[in-house]
């Protein structure tokens, strides 16, 4: 019974974490109604910044947020404008952006094959890390103390980005635009620059994700292919673009994932996942948050 | 001359050079490259009878090629079963799934859709990998099935040299495309691209959208494992994780983009352009630059959506027929 709660308590931890990398996926998604599938990369991005941030200057792990958040911010902001807008402008009239969805692959694609070139396939952790194998002991059973801090960074960010959805001017523009784009635009609202900045907060979200992973995650050039998928599900689960429901999303995946092995073969917890997934766009394509006009 | 008699001249001398094409090149490395450009070729053609005219985006065909593959060879190997009703099987089968899976996504957004089909597949990815038996049939989890060397002969489809997948893949390939022009020429062609246009207005016109889409699917899906079957024999060895890999997913797609989604030749525009790139920076440059081709597919891929959003089969045709316009003026019409 013990190792039950000891697994569900880690499940919840981690899967807070996924929920962490899924927020940027869901921040871009509500806004710009599309699915980025250069998610991945840009966690992966975020995680070799981290790693060079924290290698070079030998900081603790957890203040390199003060390198990673505003480099991300800047690159998913570039990224947007340089490569994502022209599309988007040229499919304007088009319903359904399917070259946007094709055209994040293929930045996921060179992404991924461009860290390889660079920096090889190895996986790399760090070296000085106050945090290896850090454990809270909670009478018989163990907390990883990484995952921990992680947990509490997931809920401190979603309060944050919630906040500054309410409450700043920039915030409600973004939430008017994800709402009705064109309305938004005739109230003087430039919908691409919203673009712009969603597509900055959700890259920088993904920062704080990979900073979150790197104490106790390896980093390698595929290493965002492992939270893509995963990513998609748990937005799907939460409902596309609230953040609350990528942080539930994401704790449920974990749970299935943590406490699963305790009654089947490990392997088959991701069978169970996709299934749920499958099950929920069929029944509740909305998610358990999600607003219904998203789809 | 009128320029459709050109038109077929130059048709036929593309097929003449098709078919003689082995009998120049004889190296086994380039007849490889060849046998799977056209593969590809085949597999998003396929694709694009649901993914160019229905206007959805399914990112999980690399399923129905696994199932193809995997029922001819189970068929094969446990009862003996020729490769051939094998691949009918299959594509029977696949239909099934596809129709199944189409039922409750079809009518999703586009992304949605997308996630669905991806979701799908590498749901089966996952099944296959668990699962040694179903019942008394062996599918050996994530090691796969190794197709053991027979008499060779078109009856057990394997042959010693490449030459006879070639010609089979290449038939292939022709009979889609003929496929293809047919249905877009049919009316089901014309109620997928009007739905996939503009769905309201194409309901309003009393087109049955859903229906149209689904038997869309059902086509793809049971051409798609078809090349599954192809694909088994002419590796002779299949494991989930290359036959059933999002990557192979996401190669269709950019093909058939890069080439021009709901053209014709589109699909086969779009393999003769980024096979090879793959194939030569795989084999000069696979050791010391790993994912350089995979780099040049997004590069190629962005390039082409910034600025031929219809894919290379737009400029080609133009250029071909300014090129015919200019060497032998046609007298106007009278206009």
């Amino acid at each position: 019974m013990l190792y039950v709660i000891e697994d569900m308590i880690n499940g919840i931890l981690m899967g807070s974490i996924y929920g962490l990398t899924a927020m940027g996926l869901t921040i871009i998604f509500g806004v710009l109604k599309v699915i980025n599938f250069a998610h991945g990369s840009l966690l992966m991005v975020g995680m070799y910044a981290a790693y060079w941030a924290i290698t070079l200057t030998g900081v603790h792990p957890y203040l390199a947020l003060a390198i990673v958040i505003p480099v991300m911010f800047a690159f998913g902001y570039a990224l947007q404008n340089i490569v994502i807008k022209p599309i988007f402008i040229a499919e304007k009239n088009v319903r359904e952006p399917i070259t946007v969805i094709i055209v994040t692959t293929g930045i996921w694609y060179i992404l991924d094959n461009l860290t390889l070139l660079v920096f090889g396939p190895q996986y790399r952790s760090l070296t000085a890390n106050p945090l290896q194998g850090q454990m809270f002991e909670l009478g018989s059973m163990f907390v990883s103390a990484p995952k921990f801090y992680g947990f509490i960074i997931a809920l401190v960010t979603a309060a944050a980005i919630h906040l500054f959805m309410q409450k700043t001017i920039m915030g409600r523009a973004i939430r008017a635009t994800s709402m009705d784009r064109e309305a938004a635009s005739l109230m003087g609202i430039n919908q691409y620059r919203i673009y712009n900045v969603a597509f900055g907060i959700g890259a920088a979200t993904t920062g704080i994700a990979a900073v979150a992973l790197i104490p106790f995650n390896n980093v390698f050039p595929t290493v965002g292919v492992l939270f893509d998928i995963k990513g998609f599900i748990i937005v799907v689960l939460g409902g596309l673009g609230s953040i609350s429901g990528a942080l539930l999303g994401g704790i449920i995946v974990g749970l299935i994932e943590s406490v699963g092995p305790q009654f089947m073969t490990a392997t088959w917890t991701e069978a169970i996942v996709y299934g749920l997934f499958l099950i929920v766009l069929f029944v509740k394509p909305s998610g358990l948050f999600g607003q219904k006009h998203d789809w | 001359m009128k320029h459709q008699h050109i038109n077929k001249i130059m048709l036929a001398g593309l097929l003449v050079i098709a078919f003689a094409l082995p009998l120049v090149i004889r190296s086994a490395t380039y007849l490889h490259i060849l046998v799977l450009l056209f593969f590809y070729a085949y597999l998003t053609t396929s694709w694009n009878i649901v993914g160019g005219f229905a206007g959805v985006l399914p990112l999980g065909h690399a399923a129905f090629v696994g199932i193809g593959a995997y029922t001819s060879t189970i068929l094969s190997l446990q009862y003996g079963v020729s490769p051939w009703l094998g691949m009918l099987v299959g594509g029977v089968l696949a239909t099934i799934v596809g129709v199944i899976i189409s039922l409750p996504t079809l009518k999703m957004r586009g992304a949605y859709f997308a996630l669905a089909t991806i979701a799908f597949a590498e749901g089966i990815r996952v099944m296959v990998e668990n699962i040694d038996y179903i019942g008394p049939l062996k599918l050996n989890g994530p090691r796969g099935l190794q197709i053991p060397p027979l008499e060779t002969g078109l009856a057990s489809f394997m042959f010693a040299s490449k030459e006879p997948y070639y010609y089979i893949i290449l038939i292939m390939l022709l009979a889609v495309m003929l496929l293809t022009y047919l249905i877009s020429r049919a009316k089901l062609g014309y109620y997928l691209m009007a739905g996939g246009e503009e769905p309201e207005a194409a309901m309003a016109l009393g087109i049955n959208v859903a229906r149209a889409k689904l038997i869309a699917m059902a086509i793809s899906s049971f051409l798609t494992a078809l090349a599954g079957t192809f694909y088994a024999q002419f590796s002779l060895y299949i494991h989930p994780k290359s036959i059933i890999s999002l990557d192979m997913s996401f190669e269709i797609a950019f093909i058939a983009l890069i080439g021009g989604r709901g053209s014709i030749v589109g699909p086969l525009l779009g393999a003769l352009l980024l096979r090879p790139v793959g194939d030569f920076c795989r084999i000069y440059f696979g050791d010391t630059l790993p994912g350089l081709h995979l780099v040049i597919f997004g590069l190629v891929l962005i390039f082409v959506m910034l600025y031929q959003p219809r894919g290379i089969q737009e400029p080609i045709s133009r250029a071909y027929q300014a090129l015919l316009n200019r060497l032998i003026p046609q007298p106007s019409l009278g206009r």
